[in-house]
């Protein structure tokens, strides 16, 4: 069933008139016709939870935004970065016209003064091709002043981010906007509340796919959607299939859906006749679990992922099989979360740092005894303690894979420097210099560590 | 009042002001120090480091009565959270418990440290600030014992990054407090520095032109809770463990900054005690824990080569020559005897209340009155004491429903601290009219900015426009800052009695953070005038000199290059000075006196506060305390025993100068409670700034504030000077960095690169008349003076009509000392 | 010509998006970039006049950022995903590949300043791997043959110019 993935049902819904035709804007347009508050209650009523990661309930969100502020906001959390995720992207290229619409409802239910949609940087392309889209929804007064006579205005508008995983958290993607730092700040006050806000206004910030969910619960009424998933998590979810498998991308099915459903029904199994070994739900951030029978049997929902240790997120689902070697899978993981620390908290600028470089000594072969007590004990360390997530979701990867698969680690910490180089069966030789991507740009000289390693791998 | 509330801190109950921040409550109220890193008192916390992280929770209440729940024992229900949060983020409010010895904490605390210290290089052996350094004392505290990250995967980055001159940054050292970009930011308004990066990357950059170069850069050093930032001053000059510290105050503005000099005895100076650094010393109500970098590094001078050390006595041959202090003395009171009551006294505003107090009854003594103040260039003094800024007046107090007019004044370089305080309180909401002839950096806190004609800031404040006039009227509290600039005396005088009539009219009179401010050049301009030197008699004394001059510490030729006409006609100069200034050199007997650093004595700043400094550093030479000298001289005039020291001679004062009455010094020593606690062991805090264990000082009431009638003056608009065709109002200005004497050269080390070049401001149009292009050299001639030449800047600077001069940017020439009226033309060059 | 002269109109039409000038600053940013080819010590001035902000703060904005150039780059700016999901299948060596095709080292440029390439963490196209983008242009589903015709492409493309 789909409900956000309209494509795979309306070839070329993309084009207004498609979308139009289509029950495009019908939603909006009976939210319309209702007071702000029924609007919030509608979406309350149908139990939708944020996409974007923390399955916030939305409804619930809309309504703290107080209504005697005169001015509000929305913004459209598009930053897309957690890896494995993909959705969005896809969201925004072929059905585009429903996150607006989506994003309009919430506007109106708050009486935003404007809506403005945060995309990743590298969407510089889909960027261009939204603003088409929201200049054709003015035209068709979807947008602009006293939008259908209601006496309220509202403009809408795309903005670049430029490569910061930080910006797809709610109060850094804030700061990004108005053209400050993009790290996040401290709570309370929350985003929807005065003075934690976009510009000290309160704002919504929901994930493109909450937003784009929200059109059918207004048209077709929360019933229906409720009729959809689980009590608990309601609806349908777009599942990022990625990794060791036989067809990657998105799938829209509802919450409850099986991890062995999801992956040998729709997503073809893993290839090369290999055995699945590991998952990674909810992309670098969240805990991996070893693929165990009872694993692939749980349903995909919001409270059945945290039964088996680990979260739903974004459904950014990673599939390893049984060549990956899990201690470079967290070695990855590591190197991202270094390379994506805003560095603003000393645990998670320092943890991800020290994390990267003893990780790296490990997979050279000059691990020690203790390194991996070490680096369990350094991700323990920053866990609770850091301003955002991020300082939680960087010490996920070592916990998580430690915890499931500690002879590897221990595999690596005996390996004595030189002796023999490790028995990687990772799907590709990894690239000497392939470890510190992006930032560094040149400054590496400076910025390296005493040790020319790296290396290692 | 601010309600209180009740809050529990390791089981303890305290009431406590609602709304202030924890860390704050809990080192005043409970004596409980919550390490902090990144909190500061004076700027917003933003909750990085994550040092200050406890255990937080609310009591329970009940649902209907909402009481709050407490158990048999008696001990409230607490919902904890399950997270530890940064006290530094929290306000206090009613049912709030933290709990901060606990076991969680004292991990988080520990692991915090060690997070901190894998990317720190450790170098505490060669670090400045090494001893006094709050990573040092908190890894002390909180740290772990040992290191579990090798040496070899620690960053190597830039040890000497300079972010300007004055401040370098060592990149390995930073522990990404963002202290420093916040103080920038927040509290100077001048968001020059910034991250660069992110993640452990995060580095402190400067990308504006030139380099970091604020007026308040030093500060940051203080702040700084490592040895990141240093100065380029005490960068490897001195360990802090070895330093004294002595209370003083800074004498180069009306501000009048509580500052401590760290003294070392240096083997470079003779074994002699001498300051190694100035720093701030904690008086919220004067500089809170600032001071400007003036301050900071323009102490040299009191160590500069080139003091006058000996006293020295013009001989048959013309020849200044060097001579004993009882000829000396001899010389000075013969010639004193043989003037008889033709005798003047011409003092500046660095001399202290005890030097000014026995100059005068030298004068007094021998039947003279003529006491004039040094510079003449601002009057209405006397206005100030009858209406100026009422007592417990506190500048960062001013916000919301407050106003502040600020006119003919640029407090960025006249009072640099009393700038800072009108920048935070514009952002707390005061209402701030800047009014002047030119442009000013003041105009980027102004609400309003008003440009009047050069020469007629009176009519402006006359009338003002009616409906800035009406809120500056209705505020809460109203300060009007006068200054002088583009103004005769006489002016001056108009534009104070302007401003007093504006505020008793309005009732802005005789209560705290209400009255008129003056920016009065110097540290000491109140004591001058509270000690009968008026700038009139100036006038009156270059009218009609007089046989005997005594000239105190009165640059008077380096500021007024028309004085030499009228010293000529006096017979005799005494000069007591710092320098062998110009004017020294004219004199008959030049005399040696000691700075501010090697001797005791006091200092009323633009507050009317008498605050007391300390001797700090070995005496330079043979010089001498004014007031010793001048006492002594009285001794062999017959006018009684030489006072012994500067506490008798304010002891004395206190009887018979009633603005002095209440400031003995043991009265001006005595310290209450400051809050914020700064200044003290825990570094941590408030940064290195010093606790205040000099004395607060004791402000002198106005006439206001004693409850007398204070009522309107007429004000006699003086017309100002008139141009004929081809000629320009000349207007000199205030340059806080500039060469003036005490910057000697071989005192202005740090300060030379930071003073302009000679040149003055010219209006775009005007300049296209006289085909004059910016960077063009040109001569200024002004009436009676040498014709100054200096670059031309025509960049929207100066009013049409008007050049504007800056003072003491020539090494010689000067400008003249009020507006005049010039002829300007280009020159080669 | 400045930026403000040559971009007036997106200048302008960036600006009109915000309150306040300085949040202007990244489209603005990105302007700059397309025209120097990175975010030079001029462009981060003229950013700043435009956006009323201190140079610093400028500077300090395209450094948290890596999609803003501090160094000159070649005309084809390569940035492949080598994050895990793209590692999965087949990324890391893919961009050695690439390297060794170009004969440049990471973060390198050819000699003839046409190509910079360079790894980078996940773009959102983890089911499309290996991939890469060119001047933030998506390529997909990419294999070294692929890869190769594409280069001869923007090389002739390059000469044409
Ligand atoms: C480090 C970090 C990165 C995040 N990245 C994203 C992101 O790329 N996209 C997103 O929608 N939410 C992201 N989030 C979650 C947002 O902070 C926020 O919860 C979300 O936008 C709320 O929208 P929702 O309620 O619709 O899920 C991130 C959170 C953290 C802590
Ligand atoms: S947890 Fe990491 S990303 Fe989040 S604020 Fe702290 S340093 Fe920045
Ligand atoms: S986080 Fe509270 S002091 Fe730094």
């Amino acid at each position: 069933m789909n409900i956000l993935l309209r494509e795979k049902d309306i070839p070329n819904i993309h084009e207004y008139d498609v979308y139009a035709k289509n029950g495009g804007f019908a939603g909006y347009k009976k939210a319309l016709g209702m007071k702000p508050a029924d609007v919030i209650n509608t979406v309350k009523a149908s139990g939708l939870r944020g996409r974007g990661g923390a399955g916030f309930s939305a409804g619930m969100k809309w309504s703290f935004i107080p209504q005697t502020e005169p001015v509000k906001y929305v913004a459209v959390n598009a930053d897309e970065s957690e890896p494995g995720t993909f959705k969005d992207r896809q969201i925004m290229e072929n059905n585009p016209y429903q996150l607006i619409e989506g994003a309009l409802i919430c506007a109106y239910a708050i009486q935003a003064k404007a809506v403005y949609i945060y995309l990743r940087g590298e969407f510089w392309d889909l960027g261009a091709e939204l603003d088409k889209c929201i200049e054709k929804a003015y035209q068709e007064g979807w947008l602009g002043k006293n939008i259908h006579k209601t006496g309220w205005d509202c403009d809408m508008y795309t903005h670049l981010g430029a490569g910061a995983y930080i910006c797809g958290e709610e109060s850094a993607l804030l700061n990004s906007l108005e053209g400050k730092l993009g790290q996040p700040r401290v709570r309370p006050p929350f985003p929807a509340q005065k003075g934690g806000g976009l510009y000290g206004e309160p704002t919504v910030v929901n994930n493109v796919e909450t937003l784009a969910s929200v059109p059918f619960i207004l048209d077709k009424g929360p019933e229906e959607y409720l009729k959809i998933g689980t009590k608990d998590s309601p609806g349908t979810k777009i599942f990022c299939l990625c990794g060791n498998i036989e067809k990657p991308g998105n799938y829209e099915l509802p919450l409850g859906t099986t991890f062995r459903e999801l992956i040998f029904d729709h997503g073809g199994g893993i290839p090369n006749g290999k055995k699945i070994k590991a998952i990674l739900p909810s992309g670098a951030s969240g805990p991996i679990v070893p693929a165990t029978d009872a694993v692939l049997d749980t349903p995909l929902t919001y409270e059945d992922m945290g039964k088996i240790g680990t979260v739903l997120g974004s459904a950014s689902i990673i599939i390893l099989d049984e060549s990956v070697d899990i201690v470079w899978a967290a070695s990855k993981m590591t190197k991202f979360f270094h390379h994506e620390s805003c560095g603003k908290c000393t645990p998670c600028r320092e943890g991800t740092y020290w994390l990267d470089r003893v990780i790296d000594r490990l997979m050279a072969g000059k691990g020690q005894p203790n390194d991996v007590d070490l680096i369990n004990n350094i991700a323990k360390n920053m866990v609770g303690v850091t301003l955002c997530a991020l300082g939680d979701f960087a010490a996920n990867p070592i916990l998580s894979t430690i915890k499931h698969f500690p002879e590897e680690f221990k595999a690596y910490a005996q390996a004595q420097a030189g002796i023999e180089e490790k028995k990687t069966a990772s799907p590709a030789a990894r690239t000497a210099k392939g470890n510190e991507p992006g930032t560094p740009q040149g400054r590496a000289g400076r910025h390296s560590p005493a040790t020319s390693t790296p290396a290692g791998d | 009042m601010a309600n209180t509330v009740k809050i529990y801190i390791d089981d303890q109950q305290y009431d406590v002001p609602a709304g202030m921040n924890l860390v704050d409550v809990a080192k005043f109220y409970a004596d409980n120090d919550i390490p902090v890193f990144c909190y500061h008192p004076k700027m917003e916390p933003v909750g990085m480091c994550r040092m200050c992280l406890v255990e937080m929770g609310t009591v329970q209440r009940d649902q209907n009565t909402k009481e709050m729940l407490f158990d048999d024992a008696g001990k409230p229900q607490v919902r904890w959270m399950p997270k530890l949060q940064t006290a530094c983020t929290q306000l206090v409010s009613d049912g709030l418990v933290i709990r901060t010895g606990t076991k969680v904490v004292e991990d988080a605390r520990r692991n915090v440290v060690e997070f901190l210290l894998t990317s720190h290089p450790l170098d505490c052996p060669i670090c400045d600030k090494g001893g006094e350094c709050p990573l040092q004392n908190l890894t002390m505290e909180h740290g772990p014992g040992t290191s579990r990250m090798y040496f070899n995967d620690k960053l190597k980055l830039d040890k000497h990054v300079p972010l300007g001159d004055l401040i370098y940054l060592d990149e390995e050292r930073c522990i990404q407090c963002a202290r420093c970009i916040r103080f920038q930011d927040e509290i100077v308004g001048d968001d020059v520095l910034a991250f660069n990066e992110r993640g452990r990357a995060l580095q402190i950059i400067t990308n504006s032109e030139p380099g970091f170069d604020s007026y308040f850069s030093g500060n940051t050093t203080d702040v700084c809770p490592v040895g990141a930032l240093t100065t380029a001053d005490f960068r490897f000059n001195a360990r802090p463990w070895e330093l004294s510290s002595v209370p003083s105050i800074c004498p180069h503005c009306p501000v009048g900054c509580n500052t401590t000099l760290n003294t070392r005895l240096d083997r470079d100076s003779g074994g002699r005690a001498v300051i190694k650094r100035v720093m701030p010393r904690q008086n919220e109500e004067v500089n809170e824990i600032w001071i400007c970098d003036k301050g900071r590094f323009g102490h040299h001078f009191t160590n500069s080569g080139d003091r006058l050390k000996e006293p020295m006595v013009r001989s048959a041959s013309g020849n200044l020559n060097v001579t004993s202090w009882g000829e000396a003395l001899q010389a000075a009171t013969d010639k004193l005897k043989a003037a008889g009551s033709d005798v003047a006294v011409i003092a500046g505003s660095m001399m202290s209340i005890e030097d000014l107090y026995t100059v005068r009854q030298l004068a007094n003594g021998l039947g003279s009155t003529r006491l004039g103040a040094w510079t003449p260039t601002h009057a209405g003094a006397d206005i100030v004491a009858q209406v100026g800024v009422g007592k417990g007046t506190n500048l960062s107090k001013l916000g919301k429903g407050d106003a502040i007019l600020v006119i003919a004044a640029d407090l960025e370089e006249e009072a640099p601290i009393w700038r800072l305080h009108i920048k935070q309180a514009k952002d707390r909401g005061a209402y701030v009219v800047v009014a002047n002839a030119r442009p000013t950096r003041m105009d980027d806190f102004a609400s309003h900015s008003i440009t009047y004609k050069s020469g007629t800031a009176v009519d402006a404040l006359v009338h003002l426009d009616a409906d800035i006039a009406k809120k500056l009227q209705e505020a809460t509290n109203l300060i009007i800052f006068a200054g002088a600039e583009g103004l005769t005396l006489d002016g001056s005088r108009a534009l104070m009695q302007a401003a007093a009539n504006f505020l008793i009219e309005s009732g802005h009179v005789g209560k705290p953070n209400n009255g008129l401010m003056a920016t009065f050049p110097g540290a000491n301009a109140m004591g001058l005038y509270y000690l009968g030197y008026t700038p009139e008699t100036t006038r009156e004394i270059a009218n009609k000199p007089p046989k005997v001059l005594i000239v105190a510490q009165a640059e008077i030729l380096e500021d007024d290059p028309t004085a030499a006409q009228w010293l000529d006609k006096v017979e005799t100069i005494i000069t007591l000075s710092l320098f062998p200034d110009d004017t020294a050199h004219k004199a008959a007997i030049a005399l040696p006196i000691q700075s501010f650093a090697e001797r005791d004595g006091t200092f009323t700043n633009g507050e009317r506060r008498v605050q007391r400094f300390y001797t700090a550093q070995g005496p330079m030479g043979e010089a001498l305390p004014a007031w010793q000298i001048l006492s002594r001289i009285g001794e062999r005039l017959g006018q009684g025993r030489a006072k012994l020291s500067a506490a008798a001679v304010m002891l004395e004062i206190t009887q018979e100068v009633p603005a002095f009455a209440n400031a003995r010094y043991s009265e001006l020593q005595k310290v209450v409670k400051q809050f914020p606690l700064v200044g003290r062991e825990d570094l941590y805090y408030g940064g290195t700034a010093y606790d205040n264990k000099g004395g607060l000082g004791v402000q002198i009431p106005t006439a206001a504030d004693r409850g007398e009638t204070v009522a309107p003056g007429s004000v006699t608009t003086p017309a100002a000077p008139k141009t004929k065709k081809g000629q320009l109002l000349v207007v000199p200005a205030v340059r806080l960095y500039n060469r003036e004497t005490i910057f000697q050269p071989s005192a202005l080390e740090l300060m030379a690169p930071r003073i302009p070049q000679p040149y003055a401001e010219i209006n775009s149009a005007d300049a296209k008349t006289m085909k004059i292009k910016d960077g063009d050299m040109v001569q200024i001639a002004v009436e009676n003076a040498q014709p100054v030449r200096v670059r031309a800047h025509v960049n929207g600077g100066a009013p049409a009509g008007t050049v504007v001069l800056p003072r003491h940017l020539m090494p010689d020439a000067t400008t003249p000392l009020a507006i005049s009226v010039g002829q300007v033309s280009k020159v080669e060059g | 010509m400045t930026l403000q002269q040559k971009y007036t109109e997106r200048i302008e039409k960036a600006l009109a998006k915000y309150p306040d000038k300085r949040s202007a600053v990244m489209p603005v940013l990105h302007i700059a970039q397309e025209e120097y080819g990175w975010v030079s010590p001029e462009a981060i001035i003229e950013v700043a006049e435009i956006c009323d902000m201190d140079p610093t703060q400028v500077k300090s904005i395209a450094g948290f950022y890596t999609m803003y150039s501090k160094h000159p780059k070649g005309k084809y700016w390569l940035q492949v995903c080598t994050d895990l999901p793209c590692a999965l299948r087949g990324a890391d060596q893919f961009y050695q590949e690439l390297l060794d095709y170009l004969g440049v080292e990471d973060h390198g440029t050819t000699t003839d300043g046409l190509f910079t390439a360079e790894h980078v963490m996940c773009l959102a196209a983890c089911d499309k791997a290996p991939m890469l983008q060119c001047n933030f242009h998506y390529q997909e589903s990419l294999n070294m043959e692929k890869m190769k015709s594409l280069i001869e492409e923007w090389r002739a493309e390059a000469q044409k110019k």
